[in-house]
């Protein structure tokens, strides 16, 4: 096996400190090390946004990502914004809007939806299927994902 | 079972390139294409994994002596995002809109796509279309090498293992220059090409002069049209000519059978998709 | 909601009651959950589709440090499982498709399990494999099943009337063959156990997501040998099921193997490319339909007959014919029928039970046929329609009783609000092969709402109890499946029992404390589930207020359940907190707590042997009309908008309601459109989202839904069941609006770009 690297990064606000074998994706290191489990494996090769999490604010595929290359950054996954109070708008109208059936790509939906957002506050539908054509789901039909973000949208950022 | 046995993630390129000298690193940048290889026993790790991320002078972006040259590690989202670059090659942005998705967007280099050498490569028709170069360096020095001598065969390149490649550059498009990307798809992206089709020219006064037209997923590399190119260079866009266009790019394409499409309907959407991209630029 | 204070929840928009803690990542499916001690299963799948097992050779794999058992046919008891009980979990003498369990191995890691299945050396001698169906059946063919030498794993035969008379009556007849393709599940949750076997005790806990906890602690009895009452089956919340764990799987009694061996728990989950290989898919048929009229409009007969590519081993799919019956005996009225139906062995992957269950099948084929004679006819397409749809009252030919039925309604709005007869009559003077060309086209399903009587009992089972604070919690034996049966039953037990839907938890994935239901499936959840808690809330609601009238000097009918109080029925009045009521049982002499229970059965009956007889308690009906755009140059078909008139009995939870719907167009969408599994020589050759291609967010059409409310007498509040509905019909309607729109009739899926394409210059094979 290889030998371990080093690395700290910040996930979910939380400084943390790692010992990973290199070949490691990141999507394992969140979901088999570090215990969080929200970020889920959909297929490990970047086609349906279920791993989807935040790094240095921007949107990737964990499954694709190096745990390496988490060196030095900030991580946030779907259970760092559940408790951040400025996503409650959006996570409240994916509840309110039904756009949760089976809830297996909702986490990888709700970081995908908060990027889309942080980079068009006032984004529409087409922006917003756009901005989620990376994140498949098989029960909803999209609709109600996308009337959720789009409400989402809409509303005034919360303090 | 992996055979990594030491992982470097070097601040400065002098740093990458010494480490890759020996000849036995495996470069990762976006990772996009890497992991999914590494999973499907494709690719194997050599003793030294490298990450390049953290060269900041592989992510410049700079307009100099009428070229741009993009640095290999802009992202496919930053090449659609940048204004610079959807100023100077608005062809190469929009190839970026119909590539993947945003998170792959997010993470995959324009590096990457060129060093993958996909038939398919999202960008690689734009970049032929554009008569980029290759910027590559090693221990040994620099050479750019033009697009359309860069690859050699599906996945295959000029690129010596010693060597990185540090950019793209691309001459600036000249006054009256029209261009035109298609790529075949039922959706706006996450689509493995089954035709992507690029067009540059000068228009002036009806005619066109400096045809490029470049080739995806249509043979073992995108390749540039050149009987395509000669059928259209010095001429106007009359309906006639452009069918002439259309039954060339039909004929002179080589692709093959395979799970996503077949040679016999990979032809009909060249021949189509000329046709309809022609047309276009006229209507314009 | 501004809903004034004692509004009825029926017909509301209520949020799932699971989904604050989904959006939040906190929902730990399958995949999340890990038991101390756990080792990680995986399977060795053969590398071949018809081969003689000559020997495995496991000592190297056993060998590896980290590895802690290695399990091959020999180390187990055989009990082979399935429909047929012809698939042994592992595989000793043969194997018969790429799915093929040969060895399971049990380690403390992945990578771990991984290396060792690379050491496990299997040597086999390839046998003559089949791979079309249709060469199953001839003389001299391999055979796959030595029980089955003719290959043929089951044959359906059912009549109804003389088709003889029915040709004989037609002034005109069609005949076509459809062909429809494999498609799967996908569901974004991979398949996934674990195993948890206590020695000692010799209890066995299944983590599974099974669809029918109850008939698979059965058959695991069976498979394991084992005393039922020791085995205990826990649901964790499932990332998707449409079907596809409606059967007990291999992988299953694999993972329990590996747990008895090595006495820890095992957890084995599919990477996504085994889901793609390894999971049952759709099943793909042959149909040769030929139907007829009368110059009048009025349908004669159909003549049916269908090769079902069973593959390697029998698991649902062979049993589709019992619902594809259904469609082609009373999808409109049709006096005269026959259908005959082989499924038979191949060396391709089986498939199993996919929601709709050959009703999509089924429907592409008469949908298509109805536009066809319609049009040989010189009728309009929705009058012809319109004039063979039953009304309620009616009794089909296969005994199907339609007490509520709503098809005439759905065909009428859904061509009103489409503006069909008009649009297609212009598209169709404007259809043709060149350009983009657009088109609509009309299709309509019929499909069991209340409930399917296969088993010996379609029942369910509810317990109820309330505490001394009002709060409900009811036990059900239906399964939550991701389809909103959670909030649905909420929803129905708060509206008798007159309690706001925060007063209530549903207890549904434990099969040591709910009682029996026989599973998700046939879209019976609401409709059964719903009436057995509704009868438990009743019994609750009426020992309620019987008390409530000895300490309040009214009559019991005198009194009512609403908004958490007992109150005068006649105008709310309130007269005592419900929560005050149920103390006062509990704490007083009477020291009696409220915990009732119900077995809900429904009034159906079972098939007689020529598969006749009333088998729902209520029948459902959706008509769809789909608007496209057909471009001719690539082939691409782009769908534009989708009108949808279902029938629904009675909306009960709107926005759930609509998201069934919605998400059951879609999947249609991509039956219809793009999805596809080549098989080649046995092999699926595209185990990947990359190359199997599911509809994304950009590609949904506009989305019209009406619902048509019966008002079912026997249906929760009249509802009836929809969950398989809305996938029905779509890619019948598709293919008539792409004949509109080019004038070329397309009679097997997908209708992919290419496909179309070639069907369109006349070189589609």
């Amino acid at each position: 096996m290889s030998s371990l690297v080093e690395i700290s990064c910040v996930v979910n606000g939380t400084p943390t400190r790692l010992a990973v074998p290199p070949e490691t994706s990141a999507l394992t290191l969140l979901r088999e090390h570090i215990g969080l489990t929200g970020t889920k494996y959909g297929c490990g090769e970047g086609e349906c946004g279920a791993c989807t999490i935040l790094v240095d604010g921007i949107s990737v595929n964990s499954c694709l990502m190096f745990a390496v290359d988490f060196d030095g950054r900030t991580i946030t996954t779907i259970e760092g914004l559940a408790v951040d109070r400025a996503s409650d708008p959006l996570r409240k109208a994916f509840v309110d809007k039904g756009g949760v059936q089976c809830g297996f790509c909702t986490p990888g939906m709700v970081v995908q939806s908060r990027h889309v957002l942080d980079k068009h506050p006032h984004a529409g539908p087409d922006e917003v299927k756009r901005g989620l054509e990376g994140n498949l789901c098989r029960c909803t039909g999209y609709k109600k994902i996308v009337e959720a973000v789009v409400t989402a949208a809409a509303q005034p950022a919360a303090e | 079972m992996t055979a990594i046995e030491r992982y470097l993630a070097p601040a400065g390129l002098d740093d990458a390139l010494a480490a890759l000298a020996g000849g036995n690193a495996t470069v990762l940048a976006g990772g996009t294409d890497l992991m999914p290889q590494i999973n499907a026993g494709k690719v194997a790790f050599r003793p030294i994994l490298l990450n390049i991320r953290r060269i900041p002078e592989l992510r410049a972006v700079e307009v100099s002596n009428g070229r741009i040259t993009i640095g290999a590690l802009v992202t496919i989202n930053e090449l659609k995002d940048n204004p610079l670059i959807a100023k100077a090659v608005p062809l190469l942005a929009e190839a970026a809109d119909h590539f993947a998705s945003d998170q792959v967007r997010n993470m995959g280099t324009i590096g990457g796509n060129v060093a993958n050498a996909s038939p398919a490569g999202d960008t690689l028709v734009p970049l032929l279309t554009l008569d980029a170069e290759v910027e590559l360096a090693s221990g040994a020095g620099r050479r750019n090498v033009p697009m359309a001598e860069f690859f050699t065969g599906p996945g295959r390149t000029v690129r010596r293992p010693d060597e990185l490649i540090t950019g793209l550059s691309i001459p600036l498009p000249r006054l009256r220059t029209v261009s035109r990307f298609v790529k075949f798809g039922t959706r706006p992206a996450l689509d493995i090409s089954a035709v992507s089709i690029g067009f540059a020219a000068t228009l002036e006064s009806g005619r066109l002069s400096d045809v490029r037209v470049a080739f995806g997923a249509v043979g073992p590399t995108p390749i540039r049209g050149r009987a395509t190119e000669a059928v259209l260079e010095g001429a106007a866009l009359d309906p006639e000519r452009i069918a002439k266009a259309a039954a060339t790019a039909r004929d002179e394409v080589k692709p093959i059978d395979d799970l996503r499409a077949s040679a016999w309907y990979r032809r009909e959407l060249v021949h189509n998709l000329l046709g309809k991209v022609l047309s276009d630029v006229v209507s314009r | 909601m501004n809903a004034p204070q004692h509004a009825s929840l029926i017909g509301q928009r209520i949020p799932k009651m699971d989904a604050p803690e989904k959006a939040a990542g906190k929902t730990r499916y399958i995949q999340d959950l890990n038991l101390p001690g756990q080792l990680y299963g995986l399977i060795l799948r053969t590398d071949r589709v018809h081969a003689r097992i000559v020997s495995i050779d496991t000592s190297a794999a056993k060998a590896l440090p980290g590895v802690r058992a290695v399990l091959t046919a020999a180390d187990v008891p055989i009990h082979p499982i399935g429909v047929n009980k012809d698939n042994p979990p592992l595989k000793s003498d043969k194997v018969r498709c790429e799915r093929d369990e040969v060895a399971a191995v049990a380690a403390d890691s992945i990578e771990i399990a991984q290396a060792a299945l690379k050491l496990i050396k299997v040597e086999y001698e390839d046998l003559p494999p089949i791979f079309d169906p249709r060469d199953s059946i001839k003389d001299g063919a391999p055979v796959i099943h030595a029980a089955k030498p003719d290959n043929i794993a089951m044959a359906f035969d059912y009549a109804h009337g003389d088709v003889e008379q029915g040709e004989a009556e037609s002034d005109v007849v069609v005949e076509d063959e459809f062909t429809l393709h494999r498609v799967t599940h996908c569901c974004m949750g991979v398949s996934g156990v674990i195993a948890d076997f206590e020695p000692v005790s010799g209890n066995l806990t299944l983590y599974s997501n099974t669809q029918v906890p109850f008939l698979h602690k059965r058959e695991f009895a069976e498979v394991l040998g084992m005393d039922p009452s020791r085995i205990r089956i826990i649901q964790p919340p499932i990332g998707g099921g449409f079907g596809s764990k409606l059967d007990i799987y291999p992988f299953e009694p694999i993972a329990v193997y590996l747990a008895k061996a090595t006495r820890r728990p095992v957890k084995l989950i599919f990477s996504r490319e085994e889901e793609f290989i390894a999971s049952p898919t759709r099943q793909p048929a042959i149909i040769r339909l030929r139907s007829g009229a009368k110059r009048d409009g009025t349908l004669t007969f159909r003549t049916v007959d269908v090769l079902l590519d069973n593959g390697g081993y029998t698991s649902w799919g062979a049993t589709i014919p019992f619902v594809m019956m259904q469609t082609f005996s009373s999808l409109y009225r049709v006096p005269h029928c026959r259908y005959h139906t082989k499924a038979v062995y191949t060396n391709n992957p089986f498939a199993g039970s996919f929601r709709g269950y050959g009703n999509l099948q089924a429907t592409f084929a008469i949908e298509q046929q109805m536009d066809k004679l319609a049009d040989a006819l010189g009728i309009d397409a929705y009058e012809f329609r319109l004039k063979n749809a039953q009304e309620a009252g009616e009794i089909t030919g296969q005994g199907m009783h339609f007490k509520t039925c709503g098809f005439h309604d759905c065909l009428k709005i859904a061509a009103e609000r489409s503006g069909f007869a008009a649009k297609r009559k212009a598209m169709g003077a404007a259809k043709g092969l060149s350009g983009v060309r657009k088109g609509v086209g009309m299709a309509s399903m019929l499909h069991v709402g209340g409930g399917a009587k296969i088993y010996p009992s379609d029942g369910c089972g509810t317990i109820l109890k309330l505490d001394d604070f009002g709060h409900v919690t009811i036990m059900t034996g239906a399964s939550e499946i991701g389809q909103g049966s959670e909030t649905v039953l909420a929803q129905l037990v708060c509206e008798e029992l007159g309690v706001p839907m925060s007063a209530v938890t549903v207890v549904n994935n434990d099969t040591d404390i709910t009682p029996w239901d026989v599973g998700v499936h046939a879209s019976r959840t609401t409709f059964i589930a719903g009436n057995s808690a509704i009868g438990a809330a009743r019994k609750a609601k009426d020992k309620i207020l019987a008390a409530a009238s000895t300490v309040s000097n009214m009559k019991a009918e005198e009194l009512d359940l609403k908004g958490g109080n007992i109150v005068r029925a006649s105008d709310g009045e309130k007269v005592m907190p419900l929560a005050k009521m149920l103390r006062q049982l509990h704490f007083s002499d009477k020291a009696e707590l409220v915990m009732t229970t119900n077995y809900y059965e429904p009034p159906s009956v079972h098939q007689d042997k020529g598969f006749k007889g009333d088998v729902s308690a209520a029948y459902a009906w959706a008509t769809q009309v789909v608007e496209v755009e057909v471009d001719t140059d690539t082939g691409i078909v782009r769908l534009l908008k989708v009108w949808a008139a279902h029938d629904v009995g009675r909306v009960l939870n709107e926005m759930g309601l609509e998201g069934q719907i919605e998400g059951g167009i879609i999947m249609g969408q991509g039956y219809a459109l793009c999805e596809d599994m080549p098989v080649v020589k046995g092999h699926l050759v595209n185990p990947a989202f990359r190359d199997y291609k599911l509809i994304t967010a950009p590609e949904i059409p506009e989305m019209d839904i009406s619902f048509i409310e019966t008002m079912d007498g026997e249906g929760p509040q009249g509802a009836k069941g929809v969950g398989e509905a809305p996938s029905i019909c779509m890619a019948a309607a598709v293919a008539n609006a792409i004949e509109n729109a080019t004038g070329v009739r397309i009679t097997s899926l997908p209708f992919t770009p290419e496909r179309v394409y070639s069907a369109l210059k006349g070189k589609l094979q």
